[in-house]
């Protein structure tokens, strides 16, 4: 069937790797100006806010990190159900790719978070319902990598991650929505809520192409990683030999 | 200065919040770099790999 075939290459190794290569310049080239472009218009044009003044910056970097925290996850998670219920390795192999760069925005969220809750909050650190979900994010990142490590055999690895991935899944509404649930000291989303959001829009534009940015970047960085996976799984396979010649 | 700030002074002073700002924006934008270099390294390193097994097993 032909509405079949898209699917067929997208389970074929050199297929998508030929696609990852032509396409990581465009997304790395249009997410690097449209950082630039969000820094600017984030650093230098958007007016101070009425209350936190300038610390509301640290909004640029922080709800994009810990937006792309959740999306890597759950497109990770995503691919690994894939790998299991179609046994698809090139699945298995994006699954593998998203870990660290998802584990890598889940620290900057966190970290940027402190740096923002020591002046706000007057800590560091408070054992909120949305920081501890985002800190068990964290530990499930690193426990699916250290998963994969610690399994020498290819399938295994990979099935047994994928459990742990999907299993993992349920922490991602948790995180979103701990918020609304609980009585938190975080505060409720600006942006991405039903209606109109409560952000003027000199402050909001760049906070909405740093979103584009970032996930262009986590494409581009996606890809090249993915490629990476592909080459060291298909080493004895030709289109290797001749990708590599 | 223009934008929202009078100075450049003011720009680095971020209103008082500048040694929280300006760190969150190194860690991050530090990691942005840090992760697309490492992805390409891992490519590099991937496609050396194969190259050798080509050379020792033609």
């Amino acid at each position: 069937m032909a509405t079949w075939t898209w699917f067929h290459r997208l389970g074929s190794p050199p297929h998508v790797y030929a696609f990852a290569e032509r396409w990581t310049k465009w997304f790395g080239g249009f997410a690097a100006l449209a950082m630039v472009a969000a820094l600017y218009g984030g650093l230098v044009l958007a007016p101070a806010d009425y209350q936190q003044k300038d610390a509301f910056r640290m909004v640029y970097i922080h709800a994009p990190s810990a937006w792309l925290s959740l999306m890597i996850y759950s497109t990770m998670a995503v691919a690994a159900a894939v790998g299991l219920i179609w046994r698809m390795k090139v699945a298995h192999a994006a699954a593998a790719a998203c870990a660290p760069i998802g584990a890598w925005f889940t620290v900057v969220a966190l970290a940027t978070g402190m740096l923002w809750g020591k002046p706000m909050w007057g800590a560091y650190w408070v054992w909120d319902p949305r920081l501890t979900f985002e800190l068990i994010l964290l530990f499930l990142y690193l426990g699916y990598m250290g998963l994969r490590a610690g399994i020498e055999d290819q399938t295994k690895a990979d099935k047994a991650s994928a459990v742990l991935a999907v299993v993992g899944v349920v922490n991602v509404p948790l995180v979103k929505y701990s918020v609304e649930w609980w009585n938190s000291l975080h505060q409720t989303p600006t942006v991405m809520k039903m209606g109109k959001p409560s952000m003027d829009l000199d402050m909001l534009w760049p906070l909405l192409l740093m979103f584009v940015a970032f996930s262009l970047y986590f494409a581009a960085v996606l890809l090249t990683r993915l490629r990476a996976e592909l080459l060291r799984r298909e080493r004895n396979a030709s289109w290797v030999k001749e990708t590599v010649a | 200065m223009s934008g929202s700030f009078a100075s450049f002074s003011d720009f680095l002073a971020m209103s008082g919040y500048g040694q929280y700002v300006w760190p969150s924006f190194l860690i991050g934008f530090g990691v942005v770099i840090l992760n697309a270099w490492l992805a390409v390294r891992s490519l590099a390193a991937a496609k050396r790999d194969a190259r050798r097994r080509m050379e020792m097993n033609p």
